[in-house]
């Protein structure tokens, strides 16, 4: 086989140039500025900026509600990824067995994931408004539901709001897992086994690992990451804070308060967080996924 | 086809070229933090300037709320793209006039020397011209929009319960079981760090911080905890709650309002702007001074901080633009353009000429609801200082959304609540020391 190659080391970085660029500005730049701002002390204006050693990160985790936001994050995280997956999995199982009108549910079933999370929330906001929200009454008379009081309430109030968009994208990936599975397979499997539920479990569910993987990682970026407008949204973090993740805290103390250092250590930690928990899932769980 | 293309070109080239040579007006970009109908009226004012003269254009651009405008604006100094004047509200005055020293903001009495043509800096109320003035009393920012909290009052209810609109709140306990009975929420109100702790404080002629509320010296801490008075309101608050005589709805602004503006609550704490929102959407609602603790002042009233926001000058523009500046603030002071803005908003007048204006032509008999703001911002008799100077404050109101609604629902005693409210904001001033 004959290699390609340029004949010079200009048309190769010519090509790549773009690309490097948009890296290099909008990946590595604000990374660079996070650090110097977690390290610094200055104003809101970068006036009086000095270097402040972990005096930032040191008033960032003595902050309780600092600690408070960070374990509701992790619940959140949880929740969000294993109810938005199991759903979505649900959906795109039952979809996958309709025969008529199979491209009306798919329709109707994607059409969530195009609305932007802000969105989602305003939307979230009517059906539990208290005046208007049809989920907020009904809730209600069972027992007595008010996020404005209640964390537990709150909670039920994001994690609904934050996992109903998500279904939509995990059915997707889901739904296409489930037609890459070759008809042979399945074909074979209810010869051997009568039982529909478990020929899911021992055969469908193991060969759609790798698109479960995937999708675990995509719902906790986006848990993480991505809900910052629907708390925003719904609860500003209603009752007292409780419902506050890292990263609308590192936004409401960076943009709102104008904090940069304070703002910037919490990028940081988070950081890390994300690392940890990316690391864990390549070491422990992908081992066990088979690509084949 | 060639002949046509090169046609285009010099058209192009032309139309480049022949920009310079008309007289443009100054532009002059103005950021504020109003949407809806407030900002309708600020395109209102615009206009009104711009068709009174053609030296410059004014181009108001809303950034969203009083905290969105911040972040837009400092972003856009760092980067140098700041407009000529912004607006900034009142927890943000620490950090504006923090920033003369820095030459980010221009001060509007130097501005005023260099550039104004009759400038007289007594015709503004004190109260108001405080609130955004250094501790000698040089002014930085220009009064705008003067808002203080009020209490808003429906007839129709205290009727039907057979009561009055309260002075005091020992008469609001007094009434409030009545206007329960009559099937209505007594009270609710719309921000607790603004009214029922900041303006608490100047309402009771009782310091915040320390350092003299940050006039004198830079506060180390809140005197939450260390105020019984305080103590005790919360207390009482906390009672009501339970009772049902008040009832919180969370810490969105219209989410506390909704009860009022439906006609199922009696009275609701607002500022001096929702006027603009509810005039004719609320039917048969007066505009009153907020209640106080006859016990805690002795029977005497003081007045609230100013609320609502200033506009401040920013730095780094050119002599023709400051003079057009100048000019512009002239305007918008101005008595007739004030009267206009007091009369649509509901804010205060800033000027003493505008409330003379205002008392000549008989405004207030016509228009009795726009009495209270004024009045409750010229009371006098206090000896506390108009406002307060604490750095990190829009966080330090984080701090205090985050622990009422625990003291409220029973999570955390009251005392241990204002323990936590005086350690969060003591760490934050803390924070902000530090950059000065």
């Amino acid at each position: 086989m004959k290699r390609v190659q340029f004949s010079s080391y200009f048309t190769q970085y010519f090509f790549i140039a773009p690309q490097l660029a948009i890296i290099l500005i909008f990946l590595y730049l604000p990374i660079v500025q996070t650090f110097r701002d977690a390290f610094t002390i200055q104003d809101a204006f970068g006036f009086g900026r000095y270097f402040s050693g972990l005096d930032n990160f040191t008033f960032v985790l003595s902050d309780p509600n600092y600690i408070t936001a960070l374990k509701f994050t992790l619940i959140f995280i949880f929740v969000i990824t294993l109810f938005s997956c199991s759903i979505g999995l649900l959906l795109a199982v039952q979809a996958n067995n309709v025969i008529h009108g199979k491209s009306a549910y798919k329709t109707l079933l994607i059409w969530p994931y195009a609305i932007a999370p802000a969105v989602v929330g305003v939307t979230a906001n009517y059906f539990f408004s208290e005046r208007l929200g049809i989920l907020y009454n009904f809730f209600n008379g069972l027992w007595g539901f008010d996020w404005y009081d209640n964390v537990y309430d709150a909670y039920i109030y994001v994690f609904i709001a934050a996992s109903w968009k998500q279904i939509s994208a995990n059915f997707i990936f889901f739904l296409a897992g489930l037609q890459n599975i070759q008809k042979s397979i399945i074909e074979a499997s209810i010869i051997d086994c009568k039982s529909s539920f478990r020929r899911f479990w021992t055969i469908t569910f193991p060969l759609l690992m790798p698109t479960t993987f995937f999708l675990i990682i995509i719902n906790i970026t986006y848990s993480f990451f991505d809900t910052l407008g629907i708390i925003d949204t719904t609860t500003i973090g209603a009752p007292s804070g409780e419902t506050k993740t890292l990263v609308y805290k590192a936004y409401i103390d960076g943009f709102k308060g104008l904090d940069l250092g304070s703002a910037g250590a919490q990028s940081i930690i988070m950081m890390l967080i994300v690392l940890v928990i990316t690391v864990f899932q390549f070491r422990f769980i992908e081992g066990k996924i088979h690509y084949n | 086809m060639k002949n046509l293309f090169k046609f285009f070109i010099a058209l192009i080239t032309a139309s480049f070229l022949s920009f310079p040579t008309i007289a443009k007006p100054i532009e002059l970009h103005y950021w504020h933090g109003h949407t809806g109908k407030l900002e309708a009226i600020i395109n209102e004012i615009a206009d009104r300037w711009n068709a009174s003269q053609d030296e410059s254009v004014l181009i108001p651009t809303s950034k969203g709320s009083y905290e969105d405008i911040l972040a837009a604006f400092i972003a856009a100094y760092r980067a140098g793209e700041h407009p000529h004047m912004v607006q900034v509200y009142d927890a943000g005055a620490a950090i504006m006039v923090a920033q003369v020293k820095n030459g980010v903001v221009y001060p509007f009495e130097d501005m005023a020397a260099e550039y104004g043509v009759d400038f007289n800096k007594d015709d503004y109320i004190p109260g108001i011209r405080n609130f955004y003035a250094d501790s000698d009393g040089k002014m930085i920012g220009i009064p705008f929009n003067s808002s203080t909290c009020l209490m808003y009052a429906n007839m129709d209810i205290l009727e039907a319960a057979g009561v009055e609109v309260p002075k005091t709140y020992e008469e609001f306990e007094q009434i409030a079981p009545k206007i329960l009975e009559a099937g209505y929420t007594p009270l609710l109100q719309s921000h607790s760090p603004w009214i029922w702790t900041e303006n608490f404080f100047s309402r009771h002629n009782l310091l915040m911080t320390d350092g003299n509320n940050g006039y004198d010296d830079v506060p180390t801490t809140t005197l939450f905890a260390d105020t019984p008075e305080f103590i005790t309101h919360w207390t009482k608050v906390k009672e009501w709650k339970d009772k049902g005589w008040y009832d919180y709805k969370g810490r969105a602004w219209g989410d506390n309002q909704a009860p009022f503006i439906a006609g199922e609550a009696a009275f609701w704490l607002g500022s001096a702007a929702s006027f603009s929102g509810m005039k004719g959407v609320v039917p048969n609602f007066t505009v009153n001074h907020i209640p106080y603790w006859d016990s805690i002042t002795g029977g005497k009233e003081y007045p609230t901080f100013i609320g609502g926001a200033a506009n401040w000058i920013l730095s780094g523009k050119s002599d023709e633009e400051y003079a057009a500046l100048m000019k512009l603030a002239e305007f918008m002071t101005s008595p007739e353009q004030q009267l206009f803005y007091h009369n649509m908003s509901g804010y205060a007048a800033v000027t003493y000429s505008a409330t003379d204006l205002a008392n000549e032509i008989g405004f207030y008999e016509a228009s009795p609801y726009h009495k209270a703001v004024g009045e409750q911002l010229s009371l006098t008799g206090s000896t506390i200082p108009g406002g307060y100077r604490a750095g990190n404050w829009p966080q330090i109101r984080e701090v205090l959304y985050e622990n009422y609604p625990k003291m409220l629902n029973g999570e955390i005693s009251i005392e241990e609540g204002m323990k936590r409210m005086d350690e969060g904001a003591s760490k934050l001033l803390a924070q902000f020391a530090k950059t000065l």
